[in-house]
């Protein structure tokens, strides 16, 4: 077997089975945007083309204007605090001292925690009544009374962020945990010797060494939390006032709530275009930089 | 990119300002300042799973006591013993444990296999397949659901653990494919060829040389198809009808009530479904260091 | 699953063959999707029953319990993909949806001589555009809860009958140093749910029978200005009202003794002995407006349109909505939804803190049965709600549902 071939045989059963299993129901979901697709018509049959119809309905709704917003913050808010704070633990955790597994294992709990208990957990944690957290600003001397986090409209989405965060970095951590245990030792030693140490060795030995596994990290998580939709749908439904309504859980509630499967899968179909082209852009841009 | 020296500029951007070395702390307030900063870490990223815990414990009467209170004033394992005592809960732990070896062996595998050869080897579609992949990921899920269950239910995959391991791999897949790219492509690749001139195969050279160095890489793979697998809800929940093949996460939600929940034993069986994972990655994190990058990072 | 059910069905009539004399019709295989409670352990009642009707039809049940939250997405996907059970357990609000896309089969010629065996409210949240879609598997709605101990001392002697005196005990029991508040009340979705009976017990209407959308009118503003403004003007509602979806959110400050009065159904009963084994509560008829209504819940079966075995599920939707599930979710201390459960000698059987609410089943009304009543709910409703507790004027909001509520119904 010649060379060539070589790459595209150990390619083969990754593709085979991403594109057997996944390639229908993109094209479908795509479609029915297209269509007048609801319960009705789909159970009967008679979903009929209407073209640009969908897209135009979902234009049209005042909501969809603040969901577009509230993506926008809560995908920048997420992307950049997982990555800084999930590069900030990676090193923290990257050397060896007394203690360090039982650090890196505590660190990556929440991402171990089902997501759905996960949730409830936080939502009982800024509950009124009982919540913790509240109780343990009101201590700190940080609050004088508990706050309904999830219930004040100026407060609701931000503190769904950061259950989001909270549940996310261990993931951006490990990641880049292991990317710098792959940094030769030798290019460390080799930058010691010549006289670089704390701030500049990271920035210009371990950076450059590890950009590539942060680039995908970044566009990992970037996706992730696009498509994040326990967090938001089991603490708020996006509510209240859709004060926390992102483009994620409007299509739910245009799909599974009124049963308009069409405008919910324009709506998908819109996020996926987005994400679709965020991500090639910032993946050619990196290449373009590695050629440099 | 596979280059894995300083580049020359930034060395000489650096190089003037190594004279005008800034003061630095002692090393054991270094040292106390990181121990500080893992502890205030460690606390922010366990205290909800110690909420967890306390909350599973706490007698049935606390829960909704005000102000909540950090410690335990009775601790009952009732929960747990509920949980545990009942047949189901062993029956989804085995189904989910079942899923959760087979689809993070293959997705490793396979992963493996790709990722290493879109790093190694330059050829056509080698950065746009993997890009394509990832495409698939980046539709809503939720909105699959239809679509999906049409497609299994034409293969005959409805309802049968098995028909779920393609759907997870596919799930998985793309990304692993893409992290393990990521690592590989870290890898100096001259070190395969010298061995390769040293009389390996190129078998020999890929399993002695660069696996041990892509371990770290590996790990982090399997540890996020083992988790997302293991805690994998949707897919599972609308494919899965009988009560004999459910996973861990669906009699998880069947804990959480249509009115009110019993939070005890909820929480209990988050403690339960989350133990396992943590005890595995305890044991695995140890892998996390490579062959080359073995040693610590002096800070 | 096709063998296996050939099998089983084989089986079942090589039984009954051998066994009695006589067969009814044949014997089938039914797969019934339950909500997970009812079938949380395999001694739950529900198989007992089961087993009792497998043995006297010959037909098998496949019994398969599915969460409440997830029960009206799968359904909906299973049957839209063309599959999904036989038998299905619906919450009462999901019946007109599913029944105006064609999912549910018309069972209104078999329902017509039963119909006097069911209470009047849950029998009609199964009946979408003049059709019995679904039958009450159990049913609830809800009372007044009131903790005793906070309204003695309140200086009030008993428990609030009418909207003054509700009013009026709120009020009383709320006390800023102390922090303590007359009443506790849900948020979004759950507050609009609590609303309704208020809305009709003023003589409101939301939908009214001939489908005219009401929102707008006087009745129903008015109820809507009662019930916020013992948050906005009185204070008299915690906190807790902003963000509580859950019934929990709702219980909290009544099992923390910090609200003296909670609006719910049976299902807080549990919750309350719970948390707080101490706790002195009692429950009350709903207060009563210009007239009694209480808002009902609770799930229905009904049979999927495509079922290959259609006589079979109706037998089981029979047998187990039927005088015998008085007994049957007696055990489950649920109200039955058949007209025996609500007789006076059926009621003195019941547990004293569930008589109050099948005492007043008679005020119980279902919620519209209109194909779009889901997004009526939460969007509309939900931001009623939620606006009206944020200050908004209720005039305009409810003006403003009135319009929405009525370009959703295409009016």
């Amino acid at each position: 077997m010649g060379a060539r071939v070589y790459p595209y045989l150990m390619v083969l059963p990754a593709v085979l089975v991403v594109v057997g299993v996944v390639v229908y129901p993109v094209i479908s979901g795509i479609m029915t945007a297209f269509y007048d697709v609801t319960l009705r018509t789909l159970n009967t049959g008679t979903a009929q083309f209407v073209g640009f119809r969908n897209f135009e309905r979902v234009f049209a709704d005042p909501v969809f204007v603040q969901a577009s917003t509230n993506t926008l913050i809560w995908v920048v808010l997420n992307v950049v605090a997982q990555l800084g704070l999930g590069l900030a633990l990676a090193l923290l955790l990257h050397r060896a001292m007394p203690g360090i597994g039982f650090f890196r294992s505590g660190i990556l709990v929440p991402w171990v925690v089902p997501s759905v208990v996960a949730v409830l957990t936080w939502r009982w944690m800024y509950d009124p009544s009982v919540g913790i957290a509240n109780e343990i600003l009101l201590k700190l001397g940080i609050l004088d009374r508990y706050h309904p986090w999830l219930g004040d409209t100026a407060t609701s989405l931000y503190a769904v962020t950061v259950e989001s965060i909270w549940k996310g970095t261990p993931f951006v951590m490990l990641l880049l945990l292991a990317a710098l245990q792959m940094v030769p030792r030798s290019i460390l030693e080799a930058a010691s010797m010549d006289g670089a140490s704390g701030w500049r060795k990271l920035w210009y030995v371990i950076l450059p060494q590890i950009r590539v596994s942060f680039a995908i990290a970044a566009v990992l998580t970037f996706i992730l939390t696009v498509n994040n939709f326990n967090a938001i749908w089991l603490m708020t439904e996006g509510g209240p006032l859709n004060s926390s309504e992102i483009l994620f859980t409007l299509a739910y509630k245009y799909g599974f709530q009124r049963f308009d499967l069409g405008k919910a899968s324009a709506v998908a179909t819109m996020l996926f275009v987005g994400l679709v082209i965020a991500t090639t852009v910032y993946l050619k841009l990196i290449q373009a930089k590695e050629g440099d | 990119m596979d280059t894995a020296a300083i580049h020359p500029r930034q060395r000489e951007r650096s190089a003037p300002r190594v004279v005008k070395r800034s003061f630095q702390l002692p090393k054991p307030v270094r040292t106390a300042l990181v121990y500080i900063t893992l502890w205030i870490a460690f606390i922010w990223a366990v205290f909800p799973f110690y909420w967890m815990i306390a909350t599973s414990i706490r007698p049935k009467d606390e829960i909704f006591q005000r102000p909540p209170s950090l410690i335990l004033n009775g601790a009952t394992l009732q929960n747990y013993i509920d949980l545990l005592v009942g047949a189901q809960f062993w029956r989804f732990a085995m189904n989910s444990l079942l899923l959760t070896v087979s689809v993070t062996i293959i997705s490793v595998l396979i992963s493996v296999t790709a990722g290493y050869a879109m790093a190694r080897h330059r050829f056509k579609g080698s950065v746009t397949l993997p890009l394509f992949m990832l495409y698939g990921q980046m539709f809503p899920p939720v909105l699959l659901l239809i679509p999906f269950y049409v497609q299994l239910r034409f293969l005959g995959w409805l309802d049968s653990l098995w028909g779920l391991i393609p759907v997870y791999l596919s799930y998985m897949l793309p990304l692993c494919v893409w992290l393990m790219r990521g690592f590989f492509s870290q890898v100096p690749f001259s070190l395969e060829d010298a061995a390769r001139m040293d009389g390996c195969t190129r078998w020999q050279a890929f399993w002695k040389v660069i696996l041990p160095m892509a371990r770290p890489g590996i790990v982090a793979v399997a540890t996020w198809v083992m988790i997302h697998t293991w805690n994998e809800f949707l897919y599972a929940s609308t494919f899965i009808l009988s009560d004999t093949k459910r996973t861990l996460p669906l009699g998880l939600s069947g804990l959480i009530g249509q009115y009110t929940t019993d939070w005890g034993v909820l929480m209990a069986g988050g403690v339960l479904t989350a133990a396992p994972i943590l005890l595995v990655f305890f044991i695995l994190q140890k892998q996390l260091v490579s062959g080359i990058g073995g040693g610590a990072v002096k800070g | 699953m096709n063998i296996h059910r050939k099998l089983m069905t084989g089986a079942a009539a090589l039984a009954l063959g051998l066994g009695v004399g006589f067969s009814p019709a044949l014997a089938d295989n039914i797969v019934f999707w339950i909500n997970s409670p009812l079938a949380s352990s395999p001694d739950a009642p529900i198989y007992a029953e089961l087993k009792a009707f497998e043995a006297e039809t010959g037909h098998t049940v496949e019994l398969q319990p599915v969460a409440h939250m997830e029960m009206e997405r799968n359904l909906t996907v299973a049957m839209s993909g063309g599959a999904g059970p036989d038998v299905m357990a619906l919450d009462i609000a999901w019946v007109a949806g599913l029944a105006n896309a064609g999912l549910l089969m018309d069972l209104t010629e078999q329902t017509a001589p039963l119909a006097e065996g069911y209470q009047k409210g849950p029998l009609a949240s199964g009946r979408f555009e003049q059709r019995q879609y679904a039958l009450p598997l159990y049913t609830n709605n809800v009372a007044l809860f009131v903790n005793n101990k906070m309204l003695a001392d309140a200086g009030i002697d008993k428990a609030p009958t009418n909207w003054e005196e509700f009013r009026e005990a709120a009020i009383a029991m709320t006390n800023a140093e102390k922090g303590t508040y007359g009443l506790t009340f849900g948020g979004s979705r759950t507050g609009a749910f609590q609303l309704y009976s208020f809305i009709w017990q003023n003589g409101g209407e939301v939908i009214d029978d001939e489908g005219k959308v009401r929102v707008g009118e006087p009745e129903s503003v008015e109820a809507v200005e009662f019930l916020s403004s013992l948050y906005t003007e009185h204070k008299a509602m915690p906190d807790s009202v902003l963000t509580a979806n859950s019934w929990d959110e709702v219980n909290a400050p009544f099992i923390q003794e910090r609200a003296g009065m909670l609006v719910s159904g049976d299902w807080a009963i549990a919750a309350l002995k719970n948390g707080n084994p101490n706790l002195d509560w009692s429950v009350h008829p709903l207060p009563v407006g210009k007239q009694a209504a209480t808002v009902i819940g609770g799930y229905n079966l009904a049979v999927n349109a495509n079922t290959s075995v259609g006589d079979a599920s109706w037998q089981l939707v029979e047998w187990l909505t039927g005088p015998r599930s008085v007994e049957l979710m007696g055990k489950y201390n649920r109200l039955s939804a058949a007209a025996g459960a609500a007789a006076p000698e059926a009621i003195a059987a019941l547990p004293e803190e569930i008589k109050p609410f099948m005492e007043q089943a008679d005020a119980g009304r279902a919620r519209p049965v209109v194909a779009e009543w889901s997004q009526i709910h939460s969007e509309v409703f939900g931001t009623v709600w939620d606006s009206v507790l944020r200050g908004q004027p209720v005039a305009d909001v409810m003006s403003k549902a009135d319009a929405q509520t009525k370009s959703i119904m295409g009016q």
